[in-house]
C-alpha cells in the first residue's frame, strides 16, 4: 500500500509541476534561463524599462540600478529613442534634399516633377504601395470605395471629374500633407515611394 | 344625435388629413424647379455623375459630410445651385450669405471644383438628385443591418467544431454499446443459470466475480501503473523545462485596447499601413500617434456610436499632451540573435502571419510562433528562395543549378552561425 501512495503523490507532484508551468501566458512573460541575456544593455528603442527596480534581484550593475532597467533620462519622457536634433537635413541616398514646399502652397506643389522615371518595375512597386497606403480608404480601384473610406466619409474618388486631371506634383504634395479630409502621410511614406505611387495613381488608375 | 355629430368628426377630420396628404405630396413633387428634367436617361446620366463625383461626400436623403442633397432646388435658387457646384469656393469668396452659412454648418469642408461639368451634366445631376432613387429609407437600414450581422457572423473553427461533435458522438455510441454488451451478458448469464444442462464446473464459470481489489494489488498493474505515471511525470517535466525562455503565448495587456481583429480583420488595413519599417528597415515599428490620428480624426467612436470612446481619448490625449503611448512590446529576441524584418519581408516575401499567426483574428495580440533557435532553423531548411527578378542571386542559381534539390535558405549561409550571431 506504501507504493500505491508514493505513487500517486508523485502523480500529484508532477500534476503540480504542469501547472505552475514556466510558459508565458498573458502578462506574464515566462520564465527566463539567464535573464541578463534576454535585457538589452545598450539603450533598446523599442522596449525600454523605465522602472529602476526592475531585475534588481540579480543586479550587478554600478550604479545600483536593476539588471533590466533601460532608459534614457537625459531624453525627453526618458525615452531611448530621440527626434534629431533641431534643424538636422536629412538626405536620401540621392543626396536629395527634403520636400520643402509649405502645406498651403499647391500651386508651387502642381509644377514639381516626378523624378523618378517609369518603368514596368516602378508601376509594380507602385501598386504594391498604393494597396498598403491608400486602398483602405481609396478602395483598390481608386474610386474612394475602400472599407476605411466608407466610415471615414468623403474619400476622394480618384477617378472623378475632380481629380482625373491633377498633377503628379499636387498628387505628391496631398499625399504629403494630407488635404480635406485626408492626413498627412509623409510621414509614413519615403518621398521616392510616394513618387512611385504618384506614377501608379497616374499611369494605371486614372487612365482606366 | 351623438352619432351623427361623432361620424361627422371622423369625416371632418379624415379629409383635413387628406388635405394634408394632398399638400405633403403635392409639396414633393412641384416644388422641384420645373427646369429641372425628370426623364429616365436624365436620371441615369445623372446618376453616374454623382456616384463619379458627389457620392464619397452627399447621400440623397441623408446628411453626410456634406448636406442631403434631395429637394436643393426648392432650398435654393437654380442658378445658384449650379455655380455652388461648380465652383463652391468662389461663391463662397464672394460673400454670398447663404453659402457662407452653408461652409460654416459643415466644419469649413472644401468641395472640390466640379468646372469641368456641362450645363447638361448639371441638369441631368440635378434630375438625379431630385427625382433618383427613392428608396424607403427603413428598408435600406434594415438590408444594412443585415448585411453587418452576416459580416460579423463569419469566422474560422469550423472544422475544430466538427471535430469536437464526431468525439463527443463517438463517446455516446461507445458507452452506448457499452452498456448493451453488459445487458446481454447478463441475460445469458440469467439464461444459462435457468437451464439444467449444466454442470458444477459450468455454473461457476458462469457466476464467477471478478476481484478487483486483487487486480489492483497485484505487481502487474502497479508496475504498469508506475510507468505510465512516471512517463507522464517525465513528460510534464521536460515540456515545461523547454518553455523556459520562450515567450510563446505571451499576450501582455496594453495601454490602450487596441485590436487587430477590427482594424486589420474587419477594415482590412494592410499591415505596413502602420508598422512602416517592415520592408525599409531592422524593426517593423510601433506606429506614433499621427499615424492612428490620419482615420481618429474623423473616427471618434467604434460602431458609428456617438461620442468619444475612452480608448480612442487615449490617442487624443497622447497627441495633445506630446507624450508617447507606453505599448508593452510582445516579441522580444535577444541582443545575441541578430534578425532583420526587411530581409525577410522584402527580399524572402514571406508574409506577416507565417511568423505571427493570425494576427488579423486576435482581439489581444500574442506571441504565435516560439522564436526559438530550432524554429528559425527549421524555416531556413526548407524555405526555398524566390530567385526570380532578383540579380543578387543569379550567380548563386548557376552555381547551385547542378544540384537537384532547389536552393533554399541553408544553402546560401542560412544554416551558419555567423548570419544571426555576432
Amino acid at each position: 500500500m506504501k507504493r500505491v501512495t508514493s505513487i500517486y503523490s508523485l502523480a500529484v507532484v508532477g500534476i503540480a509541476l504542469g501547472m505552475v508551468s514556466c510558459s508565458a501566458e498573458g502578462d506574464y512573460p515566462g520564465t527566463e534561463y539567464a535573464p541578463q541575456m534576454y535585457h538589452s544593455v545598450p539603450y533598446e528603442p523599442l522596449s525600454q524599462i523605465p522602472n529602476e527596480e526592475e531585475g534588481m534581484w540579480l543586479s550587478n550593475r554600478e550604479d545600483g540600478k536593476g539588471e533590466f532597467y533601460n532608459s534614457n533620462p537625459n531624453n525627453q519622457h526618458k525615452m531611448n529613442m530621440r527626434m534629431p536634433v533641431p534643424n538636422t537635413v536629412p538626405r536620401d541616398p540621392r543626396g536629395v534634399l527634403p520636400y520643402r514646399l509649405r502645406v498651403a502652397d499647391l500651386e508651387g506643389a502642381a509644377l514639381v516633377e516626378n523624378p523618378i522615371e517609369v518603368d514596368d518595375q516602378v508601376l509594380a512597386e507602385g501598386r504594391e504601395l498604393y494597396v498598403q497606403y491608400c486602398s483602405s480608404c481609396h478602395g483598390t480601384g481608386g474610386e474612394g470605395d475602400g472599407k476605411v473610406g466608407e466610415v471615414i466619409g468623403g474619400v476622394a474618388n480618384l477617378k472623378g471629374g475632380a481629380y482625373i486631371n491633377l498633377p503628379e506634383g499636387h498628387i505628391f504634395h496631398v499625399i504629403t500633407h494630407g488635404k480635406g479630409r485626408m492626413g498627412a502621410h509623409g510621414s509614413q511614406i519615403t518621398a521616392d515611394r510616394r513618387w512611385k505611387i504618384v506614377h501608379y495613381v497616374k499611369q494605371e488608375i486614372q487612365t482606366q | 344625435m351623438s352619432i351623427k355629430r361623432s361620424l361627422l368628426g371622423v369625416s371632418f377630420r379624415v379629409f383635413h388629413l387628406m388635405v394634408l396628404i394632398f399638400l405633403f405630396i403635392g409639396l414633393q413633387a412641384y416644388a422641384v424647379d420645373p427646369e429641372v428634367p425628370d426623364s429616365e436617361d436624365a436620371i441615369s446620366a445623372g446618376q453616374s455623375i454623382f456616384n463619379a463625383n458627389c457620392k464619397t461626400c452627399h447621400r440623397l436623403d441623408q446628411k453626410l459630410i456634406g448636406p442631403a442633397l434631395r429637394g436643393v432646388t426648392e432650398r435654393r435658387e437654380l442658378d445658384w445651385t449650379k455655380r455652388f457646384i461648380l465652383n463652391s469656393q468662389a461663391v463662397i469668396q464672394s460673400g454670398d450669405a447663404t453659402a457662407v452659412a452653408l461652409y460654416k454648418e459643415y466644419n469649413n469642408a472644401v468641395m472640390p471644383a466640379h468646372d469641368f461639368l456641362s450645363d447638361g451634366d448639371l441638369m441631368n445631376l440635378l434630375a438625379y438628385i431630385e427625382y433618383g432613387d427613392k428608396a424607403d429609407p427603413e428598408a435600406a437600414a434594415s438590408a444594412a443591418a443585415g448585411g453587418a450581422a452576416v459580416g460579423g457572423g463569419s469566422g474560422g473553427g469550423i472544422p475544430s467544431e466538427y471535430l469536437t461533435i464526431i468525439l463527443v458522438v463517438l463517446v455516446i455510441v461507445l458507452i452506448l454499446v457499452l452498456v448493451v454488451l453488459g445487458l446481454i451478458v447478463s441475460v445469458l448469464t440469467k439464461y444459462m443459470n435457468n437451464s439444467d444442462k449444466l454442470d458444477a464446473d459450468d455454473k461457476e464459470f458462469i457466476n464467477q466475480k471478478t476481484d478487483y481489489l486483487s487486480i489492483l494489488k497485484s505487481d502487474g498493474f502497479i508496475v504498469i501503473v508506475t510507468t505510465i505515471v512516471l512517463a507522464f511525470v517525465v513528460k510534464t517535466a521536460v515540456d515545461g523545462l523547454y518553455t523556459i525562455g520562450v515567450q510563446q503565448g505571451y499576450a501582455p495587456s496594453q495601454p490602450i485596447a487596441y485590436s487587430h481583429e477590427l482594424h486589420a480583420g474587419q477594415y482590412e488595413i494592410p499591415c505596413q499601413y502602420c508598422h512602416t519599417g517592415v520592408e525599409i528597415g531592422k524593426s517593423a515599428n510601433i506606429p506614433s500617434a499621427n499615424i492612428c490620428m490620419n482615420c481618429h480624426m474623423h473616427i471618434q467612436n467604434v460602431g458609428g456610436k456617438e461620442g468619444i470612446s475612452p480608448e480612442i481619448a487615449k490617442i487624443y490625449a497622447a497627441v495633445d499632451n506630446d507624450q508617447p503611448i507606453e505599448w508593452v512590446r510582445v516579441h522580444n529576441l535577444p541582443d545575441l540573435a541578430y534578425f532583420n524584418h526587411s530581409q525577410h519581408v522584402a527580399v524572402g516575401g514571406v508574409e506577416c502571419q507565417t511568423c505571427h499567426g493570425p494576427i488579423e483574428e486576435m482581439e489581444v495580440v500574442y506571441q504565435h510562433s516560439s522564436l526559438t533557435m530550432g524554429w528559425c532553423i527549421d524555416c531556413h531548411r526548407n524555405t526555398e528562395i524566390t530567385t526570380q527578378g532578383n540579380e543578387y542571386y543569379d550567380k548563386l542559381v548557376q552555381l547551385h543549378s547542378e544540384s537537384k534539390d532547389a536552393l533554399k535558405v541553408k544553402d546560401i549561409g542560412g544554416l551558419e552561425c555567423a548570419k544571426c550571431h555576432y
